[in-house]
């Protein structure tokens, strides 16, 4: 065992899996030979490590745009140096788990807007998917190339105390954060040399290769040289950041929605030279303001008519539209019965037990155990909306309660889960902090590729359970071990 | 090119042009306020980016340090410094993939350096000239990356044709608002510190003095800034500019857009380039300087057409 | 079997010229066993190319573009329509059984779209109204014209008053409103009692002068009773809306059905007119020319807000604020 000044203090807290320390107080074999590498740097050297990385964010300018009384304060996501480990069993069944998971939504979706048999047969109740505000009629019986909604899609994995793998939410719509997962190893090279080799590290650089592929396969027109844009909020977008470095790594152009139009169902970009046919465009606009002629009629992001050119098949969308009944937080308790429904196969990966609030019963369950509950809206993401039970007064409590009786539809429960802990490099010293897991899960025409790797993000707040970035979260970079 | 990154380039540089000017003319216009007391009045400068505005004149009572202020970091003056090196900003941030890493940080630097706290103090209590030309070394910064970096494409040309346009526009501005002066004030037509001041705040007094050898006359700083080819702010320099990186975006696929505008530059350059000191003075210079601006803008705004899709 | 020859007139007109247009008509009759089309033309500014689906309600929708510079657009719809009168309800099933066959349907497609309802601040008056009107012994069918009746009797006819934005709460405190307004009361209290109802909206075509919401498009509720189907009934008319109603599109609500919308770029307000003209079968024709039609001659015209001087910042803040939209 490897005892040096940064590592004396490391105290992994009771009752949460972590993943360096086995039970005994003993190094997993995994971390081994990190550990071993950092016992041999000193404080100073780790230090001046982390300021590299600080460094090297800033001037790449891999920031996110935080907006504070109309002026933009551009931050950095925190980043801490010490990798998060996966063997390759762990990932092993996690990638199938995904696989597994990912393969029962698409069939889902397309079910639910084609013949609605899960609905027939009583799997899923109808009137969850019809009181999803996510649940787009616009999209009933709109083909879509080769079946496939969820092109992208990133799945939050968590751990229990026992290490096993839950799924805590999926993100089927616009998820984000990937060039995080691509800088943060790049960093880590520039960090710690010859180590990633010498760990048997499996590399990430794919992603934006295999997008890239699946996007041209997308392509209504068979042509040699289809165009493939990345539509973008544009930079007052937090992720603006995440659409230029994609952009850029694909050769696509970067588009916003004003500079797209439709014309007889057809797409086409505004160039110097005239209109240019769109065929692909993967977008990263919600579905609300995609289409200000169909959904939200305020949305100056989006392109009048899109809905109409995609719906006969000039043009193909990444992630598809409607994609949002298949994540929302009510339909998420049923994805268990989902695959065994459309796949005939044991869920591998576990769900965290959730509360519908819209049942009476469950209400007030939720209500009489308050305080070690979470409590979400269905539809909120980023960590926004949430009630932390066991962190909120009274008051709060109060408040919230009366919210979700306006509309219980909205809200669900799920007991709080305590996320298993990794070493991150803290004021000097190894500190536990409590991480999750995002995969990235790509697919395609030849199948579900997962790059091996994620984002790993992690609550920097000592004792948090919150990893979102808008909440004191930050991350790490993730090895998968060949 | 898609049409608003073709947009984010010319406005780019429309600002940053646009910004460079201005800091000149502050500069020259507070030296001189050192030299003549009495006369001294800010009020041309104040019309030239603010437009006629007695309210405005009133609250900033001719004080030099309060101009500059107004100028250089008043946000509720669409021309100041701090906006335009905003809106610059914003255009190249939406065509960050298109621009090099190297033109990006210039202008985040000169950005930053425009909101540092202890400019607006520097401007207001030390010597104001060194605080300007901070900001002034910036742009020039800017220019020689963008020289040295940019790639040799259609971007490179709608940035030059931003610069070139709004230079132009800039320099006409200056002749009428300072020739019209003289309609009300015909003793300034003689007034040699007039006329040297503002060859300075062009920069295009060295060349004057290289050039006309009897010392300075109106009607000669008049052809200096109008029709000199190689004064590098003259309108006439400036056409030629616009032309010049205009041509190279001639393209198979959009033929007659391309005629539409290469025939008005090309007009517009023909007659300047046949004009003369005597020529414009037999027009009038006012009716002259007039029809030139208009022609110009009627360039702007078929760009706006034919390649900027109406963003 | 009456026949109808309608002509609906539909006008834009901007204060400056705008591009880029895009719009989505729902313009074609229903055709089923009570209502068939004869003949339909329809002519737009530019003859776009107008493409048509058929919607989750089942309703024909056409969406079209217009890129080239405008400054007016007219949609012209010049329909030949046969309406057969549908036989009202016999009622021979007791009462509590088409109660219960009622509740039944709370969990089917696609009733179940017509028995929801969102969250608004004045739902419990709403339900207080309902508790004192409804009567027990009561049938679904003696139910919707009860309340069809105290939508009537209790809320003002004021075209003006409302626009399409309105919300439910708005319309309970005016107590007026349009046909539009007055449909979405009645649909939205008949589905507080369980009874599917739905928005329909469409022509009517009365043989006689004096009908509220006459000269423009019309809309009104319709129910679903057991052993029966749909029933139209129009609040704004205290009737059943039968043969001399000619149906356009159902649905959830207005925005569901809204029979022409359009989206353009351009920093200009516009003016919107619309004319709905009726003709009988064997009545002289005096088709009328849709681009020439003077101002004062449409019924329903409204102006959009006035853009001009704040637009650009307008377009700023929604642009600021989208952007920001949350990212998962």
């Amino acid at each position: 065992m490897y005892k040096s000044a940064h590592f004396s203090e490391y105290n992994a807290v009771n009752g949460v899996w972590d993943e360096m320390y086995s039970d005994n107080s003993s190094i997993r074999d995994h971390y081994q030979r990190v550990i071993e590498y950092l016992s041999k740097e000193s404080t100073d050297n780790l230090n001046k490590k982390e300021d590299l990385a600080r460094r090297l964010f800033m001037t790449q300018g891999i920031t996110f745009t935080v907006y504070n009384s109309g002026e933009g304060i551009e931050k950095i996501f925190p980043f801490d140096i010490i990798p998060r480990i996966i063997t390759a069993s762990e990932w092993n069944f996690v990638e199938k788990g995904i696989k597994q998971r990912l393969t029962a939504l698409n069939l889902f979706l397309k079910d639910v807007y084609h013949n609605q048999f899960i609905i027939k047969d009583g799997i899923v109740p109808i009137d969850v998917i019809y009181s999803c505000p996510h649940f787009l009629r616009e999209m009933y019986q709109v083909d879509v190339p080769h079946d496939i909604y969820v092109h992208i899609a990133g799945i939050d994995l968590i751990r229990d105390e026992h290490g096993a793998f839950y799924v805590l939410e999926d993100n089927l719509r616009t998820p984000s954060g990937v060039s995080y997962m691509l800088e943060n190893r790049e960093i880590t090279k520039r960090l710690f040399p010859d180590l990633l080799p010498q760990c048997n590290v499996r590399s990430v650089t794919e992603y934006p290769t295999i997008l890239y592929k699946n996007l041209l396969a997308l392509s209504p027109r068979q042509i040699s040289n289809p165009t493939i844009v990345l539509l973008s909020p544009g930079i007052y977008n937090s992720a603006y950041f995440e659409h230029t470095t994609l952009a850029r790594l694909m050769g696509v152009e970067l588009v916003e929605g004003r500079d797209l139009v439709v014309n007889n169902h057809k797409v086409y970009m505004k160039t110097t030279t005239g209109l240019q046919q769109v065929d692909v465009i993967y977008r990263r606009v919600d579905d609300e303001y995609l289409d200000p002629l169909v959904f939200n009629p305020t949305s100056v992001l989006g392109v009048a008519g899109l809905m109409s050119a995609y719906r006969k098949g000039n043009v193909a969308i990444v992630n598809a539209i409607g994609n949002g009944v298949a994540d929302d937080k009510a339909i998420y308790s049923y994805v268990p019965d989902m695959i065994k429904y459309y796949l005939n196969e044991e869920p591998l990966l576990k769900n965290v037990p959730t509360y519908q609030l819209r049942n009476a019963d469950e209400r007030e369950f939720t209500f009489a155990n308050i305080n070690s509950m979470v409590v979400k809206k269905t539809n909120g993401s980023g960590g926004y909306g949430m009630l932390m039970g066991h962190a909120a007064d009274e008051q709060e409590i109060e408040d919230y309660k009366k919210e979700i009786l306006k509309d219980p539809r909205n809200f669900i429960a799920q007991p709080t889960i305590s996320l298993s802990a990794a070493p991150c490099y803290i004021q000097g010293m190894l500190q536990p902090r409590r991480i999750d897991l995002r995969p990235y899960a790509l697919c395609g025409p030849d199948g579900i590729e997962i790059v091996p790797g994620g984002l790993t993000r992690v609550a920097l707040k000592e004792g948090s359970l919150v990893v979102n970035s808008s909440q004191g979260g930050g991350s790490k970079d993730t090895w998968v071990l060949a | 090119m898609l049409s608003r990154v073709a947009a984010s380039f010319y406005w780019l540089s429309r600002y940053i042009e646009r910004s460079d000017g201005i800091l000149r003319m502050m500069k020259i216009n507070y030296n001189s306020s050192q030299d003549a007391v009495r006369e001294f009045t800010w009020e041309p400068v104040i019309r030239i980016y603010s437009g006629v505005d007695q309210e405005l004149m009133r609250t900033l009572d001719n004080d030099s340090r309060s101009v500059l202020t107004y100028m250089v970091n008043d946000k509720s003056n669409p021309n100041s410094i701090i906006n335009m090196i905003t809106l610059a900003r914003e255009n190249a941030r939406s065509v960050q993939e298109h621009i090099t890493r190297d033109l990006w940080q210039c202008l985040n630097e000169y950005y930053h350096c425009v909101k540092d706290d202890g400019l607006v103090p520097r401007l207001q209590n030390e010597d104001p000239i060194t605080a300007l030309d901070t900001l002034i070394r910036q742009i020039m910064l800017y220019y020689g990356t963008a020289e040295v970096t940019m790639e040799r494409g259609q971007g490179r040309s709608f940035m030059n044709i931003g610069k070139y346009l709004e230079r132009s526009i800039q320099a006409v501005d200056l002749l009428d608002v300072k020739f019209g002066s003289v309609t009300d004030n015909p003793d300034l037509l003689t007034d040699t510190t007039y006329w040297k001041h503002l060859l300075q705040s062009i920069g295009g007094y060295e060349l004057y003095l290289k050039t006309y050898r009897d010392g300075i006359e109106a009607q000669s700083v008049m052809e200096l800034i109008i029709l000199n080819t190689d004064f590098p702010r003259s309108v006439i320099y400036s056409v030629n500019n616009i032309h010049r990186y205009y041509e190279r975006l001639k393209n198979e696929s959009n033929l007659s857009s391309y005629r539409d505008i290469a025939f008005q530059i090309g007009k517009l350059q023909s007659y300047i380039q046949y004009s003369s000191a005597e020529s414009i003075r037999q027009i009038g210079l006012h009716k002259f300087l007039t029809q030139i601006k208009h022609d110009l803008f009627a360039i702007g705004i078929s760009l706006n057409e034919h390649y900027f899709a109406n963003s | 079997m009456p026949e109808f020859k309608i002509q609906h007139i539909t006008r834009y007109t901007y204060d400056g010229m705008v591009r880029d247009s895009a719009n989505q008509i729902i313009l074609f009759p229903i055709v089923d066993a009570n209502q068939d089309v004869l003949k339909h033309d329809l002519t737009i500014t530019g003859n776009p190319l107008v493409d048509t689906h058929i919607d989750y309600y089942g309703n024909e929708v056409g969406s079209f573009t217009y890129l080239e510079q405008h400054n007016r657009m007219v949609i012209n719809s010049e329909v030949l329509v046969v309406t057969h009168a549908k036989e009202l309800p016999s009622e021979t099933t007791p009462a509590a059984t088409q109660w219960q066959k009622l509740s039944a349907l709370q969990n089917i497609v696609p009733y179940i779209d017509f028995l929801k309802h969102d969250y608004f601040d004045a739902l419990p008056d709403l339900i207080a109204v309902i508790e004192t009107e409804k009567q027990a012994e009561d049938t679904p069918y003696q139910t919707a014209l009860r309340f069809c009746e105290y939508v009537y009797r209790n809320f003002e006819y004021l075209p003006g008053v409302t626009t399409v934005e309105t919300t439910i709460d708005e319309v309970l405190q005016l107590k007026a409103g349009v046909c539009q307004d007055f449909a979405h009361l009645l649909v939205l209290m008949l589905r507080l009692l369980n009874i599917p109802a739905r928005y329909i909206s469409g022509y009517i075509c009365p043989n006689h002068n004096g009908m509220r919401g006459e000269g423009a498009t019309h809309a009104w509720a319709e129910v679903y009773l057991p052993d029966y189907g749909w029933l139209g009934i129009d609040p704004t008319n205290n009737c059943i809306a039968n043969e001399t109603h000619v149906r356009l599109a159902v649905g959830r609500n207005f925005s569901d059905c809204s029979p022409v919308k359009g989206v353009y770029k351009g920093s200009w307000g516009h003016k919107l007119e619309v004319k709905v003209s009726v003709e009988y079968k064997d009545q002289p024709t005096a088709i009328i020319d849709a681009e020439k039609l003077p101002s004062n001659s449409f019924i329903q015209a409204t102006e959009a807000e006035e853009f001009s001087t704040n637009s650009y910042q307008r377009y700023k803040e929604a642009m600021l604020l989208q952007q920001q939209q949350q990212q998962q």
